[in-house]
């Protein structure tokens, strides 16, 4: 069996959990602290970027890189934190009306994009329009907003939300960074020259793009919340992994991702922790195996031959001994940050003699002969696909790839989409892991782990599952310990 | 010879035109949808990717796209990449002089190193000298590319902090300072790209020279009065045939060698390119580069006819038939 090698196949689930699962946190949010003592301004951050962004522009961007700078550059309506609460950005406040299908933001005071030009609602609701024109090629947005019936602006400062049925994930969308319709009015959207120079009204300016080489972004001195204590962010573009490493080690870059091996040779050398600290994080998805439950084939259509695909897999052995410990068996469909682990969900174990005789006895049985497993005369041999891009990996409704159809589950996704109240929502999603448990339409294989090196002279900076950098404030509130000149 | 150049340019077409047949068929043959790679893994509206699909022409034919494509390059229009929405010609032009500059330097680096060590291995064969530069130039071919390159990376850069890292930059007050910093930057990805061609040229140039040594014309030379050094440029005059035959084999693989070593040094040239396109599934880009490189294969066999000519006048006799021409 081949599992995709990198994070590039990135299985959507556990980002699907996130968004069902988004108004279960608090909606009066926390002020972004500030601290006390006296700030410490100064000093450059060098980020390395495995690949290089595609485009700047804030909604087209459909990769991590080029989200990772939008959300530096551009300012969001809301974010999350580094627990993945939901957290005010340009929106100062919120509420829910109608039932949840009306949804209203009131937007700070004073907020200026980089060149001076006010932000104002008029700006919220030309992204949004550029998100739902089909020739903006904006396609990795437009999840969040196909609900939304109509955006109204009625004063500069507020906008307001409709959506076709009460939609509980409504703010997930809205972590969308906010164009410049000044700027971007009169010019071809897809070849604007600020797709490749954008101008924001987030924490960092941009400067400069080498490319192949650097992005240059410079505090924003003017930011609504404060200027970031950093004077510089430096990205650096560095494909090599072993190269990052290096980099580490020569105190070019501040952080580096560290492949398993790199981790076993560092992470226990006293000398290599005087200089850098280590931070681990569990990313938000996960691989796993579609089965096709849908009788284009004669396996899969029986919950007992799932299973037993499950229990034929050694999950653990395989994180184990491939992955050297980088990465963890999911015990449900939601990732540990976002539900709290259900205690009465185990994963099921590595446990091939009782997968041999649930295929037993849903009449798969071994042919001594060819050692293959037989029913009715049909061989038990399957095709299995990696995930690529591919158009053999047919879609059904959105990406349930197993063409899994299950009335119970269906109608408490319904119902978990437009339910309110957190405690009923856990319970209702707690219900819908358990009975994916049960059915096996999946086998959940592992959620990737990352482990990184930061320098030392950056204080206080835990990673959320999304990183060190995609969090609020986050890289914002980012200080060193001894900045560097003036 | 005008009319010879111009019949081998022209009987390359054929060749070209079957490249981008094949390159194109390869690319439409790969099972991958663009718009499942650009929708980043979450739902879209199906008029949304139909929208799409009508603007990349999917709905329509291979053959079709295939020919509007042929027309637009007639026109000098490559398209425009798809992950960025630049024009492909614009960012190829962007990453090709960092190709080329490095592999020029080490080709330079190679002949440089190479040509004056096979000719004191064949002026003395069998030598102590002889036979340990050889094993150290074969050890050095024998190392991969990638450990290579972190070996040196390892030493140059971060214990003796000589060379940087990795990229590349022209900074500096004046040029001369600017050309330090781009030279500092080249050395350890040139050095690399070199190794593993020492050994080729050297082994090569060894052999040319040695049968040519042995050639009474030297000894005649020589008992006339020649000096030693007169008498080695006469040689190596002579041993520029094969030399200019190796030349056509080794640069295409530098061009192919320079993937892992962009990557490794996190220079912004074609092999990153290409790979970053390939990923991204960036058709017209990787089409453009397809044809870059046919184009420049192509070129340097006609580069090395043309070479032929100058250097050897008994093919330039045997090709063109215009005796009175010569000398």
């Amino acid at each position: 069996m081949r599992i995709p090698p990198r994070g590039r196949a990135k299985f959507p689930l556990a980002l699907f959990a996130l968004a069902v699962l988004s108004s279960c946190t608090a909606s009066s949010p926390p002020e972004i602290p500030r601290s006390t003592a006296p700030p410490e301004y100064g000093g450059r951050f060098v980020f390395p970027l495995r690949t290089e962004p595609a485009t700047l522009n804030f909604v087209t961007a459909s990769d991590q890189p080029s989200d990772l700078v939008a959300r530096l550059v551009g300012d969001s309506l809301v974010d999350r934190d580094v627990d993945l609460n939901v957290v005010p950005r340009l929106a100062a406040s919120w509420e829910f009306a109608d039932g949840g299908r009306t949804l209203t933001f009131h937007l700070r005071p004073g907020v200026r994009f980089h060149d001076g030009h006010p932000l104002t609602s008029a700006d919220v609701k030309y992204t949004y329009e550029r998100v739902i024109d089909k020739t903006s090629h904006a396609l990795a947005r437009l999840d969040g907003f196909l609900p939304v019936e109509r955006v109204e602006t009625p004063d500069e400062r507020t906008v307001r939300v409709v959506y076709r049925f009460p939609y509980a994930p409504a703010l997930s969308g809205w972590e969308m960074p906010i164009l410049p319709r000044h700027l971007y009015e009169g010019e071809d959207f897809l070849t604007s020259r600020y797709n490749r120079a954008p101008i924001g009204s987030g924490p960092f300016r941009f400067i400069s793009w080498e490319p192949g080489r650097r992005i240059l972004l410079a505090a924003n001195l003017d930011y609504w919340a404060g200027r970031p204590y950093l004077d510089t962010l430096d990205l650096e573009i560095i494909p090599s992994q072993e190269t990052t490493l290096q980099a580490l080690l020569a105190g070019e870059v501040d952080y580096a991702a560290l492949t398993p091996v790199q981790w076993e040779a560092h992470s226990k050398d006293p000398s290599f922790l005087r200089r850098f600290a280590t931070v681990q994080y569990l990313s938000l998805f996960f691989y796993y195996i579609a089965w096709r439950t849908d009788g284009t084939n004669p396996f899969f259509t029986d919950p007992d031959v799932r299973r037993a695909m499950t229990l034929a897999l050694d999950r653990e052995g395989y994180v184990r001994t491939v992955l050297r410990g980088f990465g963890q068996v999911p015990d449900s469909i939601f990732h540990p940050a976002i539900l709290p682990p259900d205690p009465e969900l185990r994963p099921l174990g590595y446990d091939p003699r009782a997968a041999a005789a649930l295929l037993d006895r849903a009449g798969w049985r071994l042919d001594p002969g060819s050692g293959l497993r037989r029913k009715d005369g049909t061989a038990f041999r399957f095709t299995l696909l990696i995930y690529g891009g591919a158009e053999e990996h047919v879609q059904y409704s959105g990406r349930n790839y197993a063409g899994f159809h299950d009335p119970q589950i269906d109608a408490w996704l319904q119902d978990g989409r437009r339910t309110v109240d957190p405690v009923a929502r856990t319970v209702l999603y707690r219900s819908i892991a358990r009975r994916l448990d049960d059915l096996q339409p999946y086998t959940y294989l592992f959620f990737p782990a990352t482990r990184a090196a930061l320098s030392r002279r950056i204080a206080d900076i835990r990673p959320s599952p999304r990183g060190i950098i995609v969090q609020y404030p986050g890289v914002t509130r980012l200080r060193l310990s001894r900045p560097e000149g003036g | 010879m005008i009319a010879f150049l111009a019949r081998r340019a022209l009987s390359t077409v054929p060749t070209l035109v079957g490249i981008t047949i094949l390159t194109f068929a390869i690319l439409n043959l790969l099972p991958t949808d663009p718009i499942q790679v650009w929708s980043g893994g979450g739902s879209y509206s199906a008029e949304a990717a139909e929208h799409l699909r009508s603007e990349l022409r999917l709905e329509q034919g291979v053959a079709a796209r295939y020919a509007s494509w042929g027309f637009a390059l007639l026109r000098g229009d490559l398209g425009r990449s798809l992950r960025d929405g630049r024009t492909v010609a614009s960012v190829i032009a962007g990453a090709l002089p960092w190709s080329l500059l490095l592999n020029l330097c080490s080709v330079l680096l190679i002949y440089g190193v190479s040509v004056p060590f096979g000719l004191f291995g064949a002026s003395s064969p069998g030598s102590v000298a002889d036979r340990l530069g050889h094993l150290i130039l074969l050890l050095l071919y024998a190392v991969p590319s990638f450990a290579a390159a972190l070996i040196l990376q390892q030493w140059f850069a971060v214990r003796l902090g000589w060379l940087p890292l990795h990229g590349v930059s022209a900074q500096g007050a004046s040029s001369v300072e600017r050309a330090w910093d781009l030279a500092r930057h080249l050395a350890l990805p040139t050095a690399c790209l070199a190794l593993s061609g020492w050994a080729i040229v050297a082994r090569y140039s060894r052999a040319a020279f040695r049968s040519l040594l042995n050639r009474e014309f030297l000894a005649v030379a020589r008992a006339k009065g020649l000096s030693r050094l007169r008498a080695y440029g006469h040689v190596t005059a002579n041993a520029a045939v094969p030399f200019v035959t190796l030349l056509a084999t080794i640069l295409p693989g530098l061009v192919g060698g320079s993937v892992i070593v962009e990557q490794v040094f996190s220079l912004p040239g074609v092999g990153r390119l290409y790979l970053t396109s390939v990923e991204a599934r960036d058709y017209p880009v990787v089409l453009g580069l397809t044809l870059l490189s046919a184009v420049l294969v192509l070129a340097g066999q006609l580069l090395v006819d043309v070479l032929y000519l100058i250097v050897d006048p008994r093919i330039r006799e045997g090709l063109l038939g215009d005796r009175g021409d010569v000398h």
